[in-house]
């Protein structure tokens, strides 16, 4: 993956004869690299973890059997664990794709100016309607992320509480207590993921 | 009862016909619920319940614990997610002026909630009890008992609710047309003097 980037620049360097400086063509290769990203068939990575460990379509059909399908478990730390590694999977994905459509995109642009400009502009088109794209599914499937947000917050708040009365009631050791107390790490650790996630 | 402003029900909203949440607002509950279903029950407990609407809402310890028994109706010690609907609907009527149109539409339910003994009949005490959360007012109850109690016995049943909330729609719906041809009048004038 990364030998072709450098194929690419050897090719055009020799077939155009420029004898140019490489930051020149490398910044040329840095433009069409972006525009190439929408190249992708992968499923967007989820927002929501928890469709993902219920196992629901896009279409979010669980919602519609909350009291039919949902196994109970106390896997709370698997909920947190699963989704994580299901987004880090997708993310690499994206970059291996968008690796190899950077490498494929490189080789056509070589081999004609004008064939260059109408990939790069259909491309560029293409790239207008991604955003769309994962946009359109968000809004099909799934909240939107301020909703989720504010949800995930007065959660938390109010769970935090709970967990004080638990702690009073029942003691520290009991097993709901241990319980809850995992639960509310999972969702803080999953709120502050996502708002690295967001500063990026 | 109000709801604390900028809480996650704040945001939901009754269809003002129906006085249920649109699929959507549904949606969006079903996911706070399975948020505050800590145990993988598709339940809350009451203190998780306690907590909750302790959070979101002003209500008192006596108050919700109250809530809770209403809405216990299975006496398993746990709210299921029909129930957190059903008392979600109650609050956002309470909060957006739709107490007469809440209950009218949907009759036999608040029928149920307040018959807690099961017996089919509610009395005073009933709705003195859950007066926090439908407003039923003491002229109201009066009327209610004068004009409603066919039977006699200082008791409704279902049917005597119905009419009762029925009459209760229809003074509601009189009342809005006044204030609208109230706030209509002024208009008027001022187009006659142009």
């Amino acid at each position: 993956m990364e030998e072709k980037p450098f194929k690419a620049l050897a090719k055009s360097s020799g077939h155009r004869g420029s004898g140019k400086s490489s930051p020149h063509d490398i910044r040329n290769l840095w433009t069409t690299a972006t525009q190439s990203q929408p190249k992708l068939n992968v499923a967007l990575p989820t927002v929501r973890e928890d469709s993902e460990l219920e196992g629901s379509s896009v279409g979010g059909k669980t919602r519609w059997s909350y009291n039919q399908g949902r196994e109970s478990d106390d896997g709370e730390d698997k909920d947190s664990f699963k989704p994580e590694e299901l987004d880090e999977h997708a993310l690499m994905e994206l970059e291996m794709r968008r690796g190899s459509s950077l490498g494929g995109s490189l080789e056509e642009d070589d081999s004609k100016t004008d064939d260059e400009n109408a990939s790069s502009v259909s491309s560029l088109s293409i790239s207008k309607h991604t955003p769309h794209r994962a946009y359109w599914v968000e809004q099909q499937s799934r909240l939107p992320l301020p909703l989720t947000e504010l949800m995930e917050n007065e959660a938390l708040e109010i769970l935090t509480k709970a967990l004080r009365s638990y702690r009073s009631e029942i003691g520290r050791d009991h097993f709901l207590t241990k319980q809850l107390q995992r639960y509310i790490e999972g969702l803080k650790r999953r709120r502050n993921k996502r708002l690295q996630v967001m500063v990026i | 009862m109000k709801l604390k402003q900028g809480s996650f029900l704040w945001y939901l909203y009754l269809d003002k016909l129906y006085c249920l949440l649109s699929v959507r607002n549904v949606k969006a509950l079903v996911e706070y619920f399975h948020l505050l279903d800590v145990h993988r029950k598709k339940t809350l407990n009451d203190v998780l319940f306690y907590h909750f609407l302790h959070h979101v809402t002003d209500l008192k310890r006596n108050q919700i614990t109250i809530v809770f028994n209403m809405l216990d109706w299975n006496a398993v010690g746990e709210i299921g997610f029909d129930q957190f609907y059903m008392l979600v609907c109650i609050l956002l009527a309470q909060e957006n002026h739709l107490e007469e149109q809440f209950i009218f539409r949907h009759s036999r339910p608040v029928f149920e909630l307040l018959d807690l003994d099961g017996e089919l009949k509610i009395g005073p005490s009933n709705f003195h009890m859950y007066n926090f959360l439908f407003k039923i007012k003491k002229q109201q109850l009066r009327d209610l008992y004068h004009d409603f109690d066919i039977t006699g016995d200082c008791r409704l049943n279902y049917k005597e609710f119905k009419l009762f909330t029925i009459f209760s729609m229809n003074k509601y719906q009189e009342s809005q047309k006044a204030v609208k041809e109230e706030k209509a009048v002024p208009k008027r004038r001022k187009c006659h003097k142009l």
